[in-house]
């Protein structure tokens, strides 16, 4: 118990999360999730396999009470649940599938041998399930010498048990047999419990405290984090520096880790050999924490024994470790304890850049695009943002006072200044003028919504960008908002709220598949044979906007194929938190993604990005022939308004 | 090591001419970027052989974000000549102005950009050197400081030439002579707590009449403009043509 | 008239491109023009210098003033206070630039940097706005007027004259002068011609996208034979190509026979740079992009698939 209190500690004293409320919707995460594995269940034999231990040891709890009775005295029982058939029979039941469980643990750790599990303790594993089978097979047997000896009330309810119980004679040598078993049993039970707090299995006590403090809603949204730039220095915190300034959850977060790797197994960065493996991110971070408790817990309270703490980059993580992350948001959606990598990975990235100033120094373009005249990463001058637009008709820049109208096309940075995202962005002008929808463009009033400087952690930049936009648009009297980018959607949809900045957001798919369940547009020609559609992260994953870039590109191609990972399993293409403005190291993920989607026998791959479109569309300069990339929009736009593909 | 940098505050935009036939001030100005290589160059020296930044600006009272973004750099002081007889000063007048405010710390080092971003004289660090009595390494694209020597590589017609020069001395950079550092919030919050004096002529010791500009514009008219050509798309066609037009200049 | 003089820059008995037009320019306003040239091996230039207008040559001081601007600025102030010039005129070169703004300290007169002529004593002409603008400016107040004119403004023409006669000055220099030494020189040479003398000039902007495409620019000037690879300052500010490279009002001003720019917007300050060119060929995916509309020939398109298609086909040609 010596270690479980400084972690628990910790967890009290850090920065409290501002999480609460929505108590129904956390509650009904608790009974899905935790109660109904379900998370787990997203690979069906671990997934059993879990589930099997876990169900047991919710059901044995109450032979812990049984066992320490019995030590007492074997003639007394538990109330109610001692005298109980189905209660025997639950028990001898689910202790054989405990059994089955860890045989099945066994089978998966050493003969088929996961790369996930790779840089996990494995030998700290082997020792729990080990001793979860010794502490279901002690119980098993103590039922057997109690059949045996003709103790238990109900012999017949207990098959397993039963069975067991032709090892033992009865008489004096088996009543010893049972002493000794209820004995080790508890003896067991007790060791296992005491080993808990400093081991991986502390997850137990954990994982249900941290899945009801994980975020609700989409998981796209960043936390503000609050910036009181007159208040004195000394109180001012630009991100996650120390140990002591993680939050409840991010502390939380480390001690729920069972290292189970199914981050590590679906992260882009790990998969093409980076060194960012988001498991061994949250055990260095933990082993960090571990290590400096005392100190961590010395520096709060009243201030008094501060001690010095290292910085957790580079102590704990390298620096290139916080950069290679594309705040895709696999790891966070596959973890079964909903541990929050990303948003930890945000917070230690916001430290190094507003405080230190230290971060891949190619990325100072961005940040200083933004901050310039132009107000945007390319660093083109604002005159050229209406530039995608020459040669269109009917296209409207909002000017001040201007009517609002129905909907604002937030054509986006990308959109605006890449030639090859430019296409995209005529493909939706002309499909919402050729249906008479009501929009208009902000034109050189528009700026960065701040998306790439907040993931590459500069909330200050991202704050000052969105404060402006957020004015620009209530002043033009905005409520609906079409975003062609799936980081502008997120942004405008999920955190100027936080700014103020309340619009209906849909993203140019969601509106164009109206359009066309609507009637008000027809494709009447297919712009490709086979296309596969890539789910961009911000607009999938993290918004649960499946449904609708499929249906406008079910109705603009002739048949679709998907990839082997898509929807909620997406692959990233390797430009998210910044990382488009970052060098790479390495095998390329936007190369890794196209070879999947060329794989697909497709001649087309659509995305609904301009990130992603770029990205994908380098990749596919890469080799020769392979399939088109396109945005939906332009495939779309060919199969309604020109008929056919275009060259 | 004292370093006593120039800064100038321009147009970061697409120079316009404005309704007065002067260049448009006041919107999207801020730090030339060709004074970030010489301030970064200070910040780098001064951290690791100890001593200040002192940066001196001469401009309108919002040439004083150009100060602040150096202070937020890490330079440690600003200095601000705004006085309305300024404007319009030409560039005896501005060296005479920045010599004045340079000589009121002391410094081992004075380091300017190889000229502005949007005047492109050109000849006024040379001129602050004179009336300073410092000798200089213009045109620099390295420069480092060991035993009170300055060591510096300085741009040549050809190529460059490897240059010492005894300290105190004025140095200007070449773009890309260092790599200039992204300030921080931090660095932006400090930057309000450090000192920025504001100085007018009076408190430099000069006259209105020190300054004087002597020259004016007699005509401005535009230049003839060059009559534009084809423009066509890319293209076999096009490429040939391009071909066509280096053989009938004769240079393949 | 006036009296001016001009500031030669020379190697041996030869006066610098720069330096004879500034003569051309300096005997179209000046009744006297006379050169001042620092080092023992001024006089060597009477013969070149007489053919472009100068009747005098004063040839001042040794070697050792010649790495000296401080010295250079101190005999010239001396020289003009007891000669009285109406107008000094230098190349804006990197040296000139920096005995001049000396200068200027010492007489306390005005300077003009970066003139692209000279119209009297009293008067320079100047571009601004990437010479879409010609400014006529006024020099006002005490001389000898200070004019930097910028390399290949003029367009240098002899004047058939004699030899200049020589005048050999010993300056009296303030004691204690301190200057930087120039330990080594260093000469960093690109494949082929320079920038100042390729009859092409390949330059590379922004629009590149990256340091690794010009490896593209390059090889196509290797095909062609004779062309030498520049860049626009957003290249060169990004760290792609040294400094050495750039082309523009800062930078290097160019007159060759063709003129191909690849990814080059046409930056105001970058078109003063290379305006003059014979003909102008323009790369570029923005067909509204400036240096589109003053090319000969404009190509919409991507550099990327351009260029490489136009080497492969000016070696098809040089095969034929």
């Amino acid at each position: 118990m010596h270690r479980a209190r400084p972690r628990a500690e910790l967890v009290r004293r850090a920065r409290p999360t501002g999480r609460g409320g929505e108590t129904g919707a956390r509650a009904r995460r608790e009974l899905v999730q935790v109660l109904g594995q379900r998370k787990l269940f997203q690979k069906a034999l671990p997934g059993m396999m879990h589930a099997s231990i876990f169900w047991g040891f919710v059901v044995l709890v109450p032979t812990i009470a049984e066992a320490s009775i019995a030590i007492v005295n074997p003639a007394w029982a538990l109330p109610l649940l001692g005298s109980s058939a189905g209660f025997a029979l639950l028990v001898d039941v689910f202790a054989t599938l405990v059994a089955l469980g860890v045989a099945t643990a066994f089978w998966i750790r050493k003969i088929q041998r996961p790369s996930r599990f790779d840089g996990s303790h494995l030998g700290e594993a082997d020792r729990i399930l080990v001793a979860i089978l010794a502490i279901v097979t002690s119980l098993l047997l103590w039922s057997a010498t109690r059949i045996a000896l003709g103790d238990a009330p109900h012999p017949d309810a207990m098959p397993i048990s039963h069975l067991l119980s032709g090892i033992f004679g009865g008489g004096p040598k088996t009543e010893l047999a049972e002493r000794i078993l209820v004995w080790s049993h508890l003896l067991l039970v007790l060791g296992f419990l005491s080993y808990l707090p400093g081991s991986k299995h502390l997850h137990i006590v954990t994982a249900a405290p941290n899945v009801w403090l994980a975020k609700t809603g989409p998981s796209g949204r960043l936390e503000p984090l609050e910036l009181d730039l007159e208040g004195p220095e000394e109180d001012l915190r630009f991100g996650a520096a120390t140990a002591a300034d993680l939050s409840r959850k991010q502390v939380l977060d480390l001690f729920s880790c069972t290292e189970c790797g199914r981050c590590q197994e679906v992260c882009p960065a790990w998969a093409t050999g980076k060194p960012l493996s988001p498991k061994l991110l949250i055990m260095a971070l933990r082993d960090h924490v571990a290590a400096n408790a005392g100190a961590v817990l010395a520096a709060g309270g009243d201030g008094t024994g501060v001690v010095e703490l290292q910085p957790l980059v580079p102590a704990a993580v390298a620096d290139e470790i916080v950069w290679d992350c594309v705040t895709c948001g696999a790891c966070v959606r596959e973890c079964p304890v909903d541990i929050e990598h990303v948003d930890t990975i945000v917070d230690l990235r916001r430290h190094l850049v507003m405080a230190e100033s230290r971060f891949p120094p190619e990325a100072g373009a961005l940040l200083r695009g933004v901050e310039g005249p132009g107000e945007n990463p390319w660093g083109q001058p604002q005159s050229a943002r209406m530039d995608w637009a020459q040669g269109l008709e009917g296209i409207r820049v909002l000017q001040p006072g201007d009517a609002a109208p129905e909907y604002l096309f937030w054509v986006g940075c990308a959109g605006a200044f890449d030639e090859r995202a430019r296409e995209a962005t005529r493909s939706i002008a002309r499909l919402l003028a050729a249906t008479g929808t009501d929009f208009a463009v902000l034109g050189p009033r528009e700026r960065c919504t701040g998306d790439p400087a907040r993931r590459m952690g500069h909330e200050y930049l991202f704050t000052m960008l969105a404060e402006k936009n957020v004015a620009t648009l209530g002043e033009a009297g905005i409520t609906k908002i079409v975003a062609s980018c799936a980081h502008c959607f997120n942004t405008l949809a999920n955190e100027y709220p936080d700014l103020g900045g309340r619009f209906e957001v849909v993203h140019h798919t969601e509106l164009l598949s109206q359009l066309i369940k609507e009637g008000r547009l027809n494709p009447h020609g297919a712009a490709s044979v086979t296309a596969t559609l890539h789910d961009p992260c911000y607009l999938g994953r993290h918004n649960g906007k499946f449904d609708a870039p499929r249906e406008a590109l079910g109705a603009a191609v002739a048949s679709t194929v998907e990839m082997p990972r898509s929807g909620e399993r997406s692959f990233c293409c390797g430009a998210g938190g910044a990382r488009f403005w970052m060098e790479e190291s390495g095998e390329r993920i936007n190369e890794a993604r196209f070879a999947e989607a060329a794989a697909t026998g497709a001649d087309t791959v659509a995305t609904a990005c301009p990130f992603c479109l770029v990205m994908l569309d380098d990749a596919s300069k890469q080799g020769e022939g392979g399939p088109r990339v396109a945005d939906v929009a332009t495939l779309l736009a060919e199969a309604t308004l020109d008929g056919g593909p275009s060259a | 090591m004292d370093v006593v940098v120039f800064a100038k505050w321009v147009p970061l935009g697409t120079p316009e001419l404005g309704e007065d036939r002067r260049l448009v001030r006041g919107r999207d100005d801020g730090l030339d970027a060709a004074d970030e290589f010489g301030i970064e160059l200070a910040l780098q020296l001064t951290e690791r052989d100890g001593g200040e930044v002192t940066v001196v600006t001469m401009g309108p009272e919002g040439a004083a974000a150009a100060i602040q973004r150096a202070l937020a750099m890490g330079a440690h002081r600003g200095v601000l000549v705004t006085d309305d007889a300024l404007a319009g000063a030409d560039a005896l007048a501005t060296a005479r102005v920045l010599a004045a405010a340079a000589r009121r710390q002391p410094f081992d080092l004075v380091i300017g950009g190889v000229e502005s971003s949007d005047g492109y004289t050109g000849t006024v660090p040379s001129t602050v050197a004179e009336l300073l009595d410092l000798p200089s390494v213009t045109f620099a694209r390295r420069v480092d400081v060991a035993d009170g020597e300055i060591r510096a590589e300085r741009q040549t017609a050809v190529g460059y030439d490897e240059v010492t020069c005894a300290l105190p001395a004025l140095v200007t950079l070449t773009a890309g002579a260092t790599e200039p550092r992204y300030p921080s919030v931090k660095g932006i919050m400090q930057a309000k707590s450090k000192p920025l004096d504001r100085l007018g002529l009076a408190d430099l010791g000069l006259a209105a009449g020190d300054l004087a500009p002597s020259q004016s514009v007699r005509a401005v008219e535009p230049a003839p403009e060059k009559p534009g050509g084809e423009i066509v798309e890319a293209g076999e066609d096009a490429i040939a043509r391009i071909a066509d037009l280096l053989a009938e200049a004769k240079v393949i | 008239m006036a009296t001016v003089w001009v500031v030669a820059e020379f190697e041996g008995s030869e006066a610098s491109g720069a330096t004879l037009e500034l003569l051309t320019a300096a005997r179209q306003i000046a009744e006297s023009v006379s050169v001042v040239a620092f080092g023992s091996g001024g006089e060597g230039l009477a013969a070149a210098v007489g053919s472009y207008g100068a009747t005098r040559l004063v040839a001042i001081g040794d070697d050792t003033i010649v790495g000296s601007p401080r010295a250079q600025a101190a005999a010239l102030a001396a020289l003009a206070k007891s000669h009285g010039p109406d107008a000094i005129l230098f190349p804006a070169s990197y040296e000139g630039r920096d005995v001049a703004g000396r200068l200027q300290a010492l007489t306390g007169t005005t300077l003009m940097g970066n003139a692209m002529g000279v119209i009297s004593a009293d008067a320079a002409r100047t571009e601004i706005l990437g010479g879409t603008q010609m400014v006529d400016v006024a020099l006002e107040g005490p001389t000898p007027h200070i004019v930097l004119v910028k390399p290949r403004s003029i367009e240098a023409a002899s004047s058939e004259g004699g030899a200049a006669d020589v005048e050999r000055v010993v300056p009296e220099l303030p004691a204690g002068l301190r200057d930087a030494t120039v330990v080594a020189r260093h000469e960093e040479t690109h494949a082929g011609p320079s920038l100042d003398t390729a009859q092409v000039v390949i330059s590379g902007g922004r629009g590149l996208g990256g340091p690794e495409a010009f490896a593209m620019l390059d090889d196509l000037a290797s095909a062609i034979g004779g062309a030498a690879v520049g860049a626009t300052r957003a290249a060169v500010d990004a760290g792609w190509v040294p400094y050495a490279y750039q082309i523009g009002q800062t930078g290097k001003t160019v007159t060759p026979e063709v003129y191909l720019a690849a990814g080059v917007s046409g930056a105001l300050q970058h078109i003063v740079g290379m305006k003059k060119s014979k003909r102008i060929v323009a790369i570029n995916k923005d067909p509204e992009a400036p240096l589109m509309k003053m090319a000969d020939l404009g190509v919409i398109g991507d550099v990327a698939t351009v260029v490489p298609a136009l080497t492969e086909e000016i070696r098809r040609r040089a095969g034929s």
